[in-house]
């Protein structure tokens, strides 16, 4: 009867740290999608602004996956607090640029939660954080098809209301 | 009950066959649950030390730590704060290490 810890939680403590930064970032991650919608809405860009809602009830997803997992595991979920949301963009291309590198952000940060699974043969959240892993292969391929349009149709008034008529809203 | 571990100010006992922790801090000896063990850990990782050497940010370098779902109420300062984080720090450690060693005995 030495270990309690063990006893009572599947995940090691540090694991358990790392998780909860993460749901901190796809809190984080869903908020800013949210500004993103709302400024395409504003200048209308109606489907860039309906890809921005989704994006943010998937990262609210993500978020709750991984909350659901901790309390799970017989750990301590901490309800994230987010500040700091940046709503000004000078441009649709700016909005998706400043998508894919938040979305690059999320997977270094998934990246280093199996790093540390590993260090510390914590393989359930190893295993766990497979699905992210994928999911983030296919969130930064979706953002990048869709700055390859600006490359190829321009930039002007007109080339951007046909890159938004594009973008697949599901 | 056995000692897990003994800081400066605190001493923490794991009470095996309760399944729970009790940490002795000086004026009074409290119960914790894991569940309320962890959240403790949260809390006192939490508490910004930086803090305590800015005046603006925290003007009498003194921390309120209330534990157990509001059951009890402590007032630490600084040094307290930082020992507890130390104890905190040590016994998680200690533990996780003890359960690595299962495998390498
Ligand atoms: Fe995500
Ligand atoms: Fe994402």
């Amino acid at each position: 009867m030495k270990d309690i810890i063990r006893q009572q939680m599947s995940i090691t403590a540090s694991s358990m740290d790392v998780l909860n930064q993460q749901i901190q970032m796809e809190s984080k991650a869903s908020a800013s999608y949210l500004a993103m919608a709302s400024w395409c809405d504003q200048n209308a860009f109606g489907n860039s602004a309906l890809f921005f809602y989704a994006q943010a009830e998937e990262e609210r997803s993500h978020m709750m996956k991984i909350f659901k997992f901790i309390n799970d595991s017989g750990g301590n979920a901490i309800s994230p607090e987010v500040t700091d949301i940046n709503h000004d963009f000078s441009s649709l291309e700016e909005v998706f640029v400043t998508a894919l590198e938040q979305e690059i952000e999320v997977t270094k940060a998934i990246n280093g939660i199996v790093a540390n699974a590993k260090k510390t043969d914590d393989y359930a959240v190893e295993n766990f954080m497979q699905w992210f892993i994928e999911e983030q292969l296919e969130e930064e391929r979706s953002i990048r098809d869709i700055l390859d349009l600006f490359e190829l149709m321009g930039r002007d008034g007109i080339a951007l209301k046909l890159i938004d008529e594009r973008i697949k809203t599901e | 009950m056995e000692v897990l571990y003994t800081s400066k100010f605190y001493t923490l006992y794991q009470a095996g066959h309760e399944r729970c922790f009790y940490l002795d801090l000086g004026q009074k000896t409290i119960r914790l649950s894991f569940c309320q063990f962890l959240a403790l850990r949260h809390k006192v990782m939490s508490i910004s030390i930086e803090s305590h050497f800015d005046s603006d940010l925290n003007e009498h370098g003194f921390e309120m730590l209330i534990l157990c779902n509001k059951e009890h109420f402590f007032i630490l300062n600084t040094l307290e704060v930082l020992d507890l984080k130390c104890l905190i720090d040590h016994s998680f450690s200690l533990i996780e290490m003890d359960a690595e060693n299962v495998f390498t005995q």
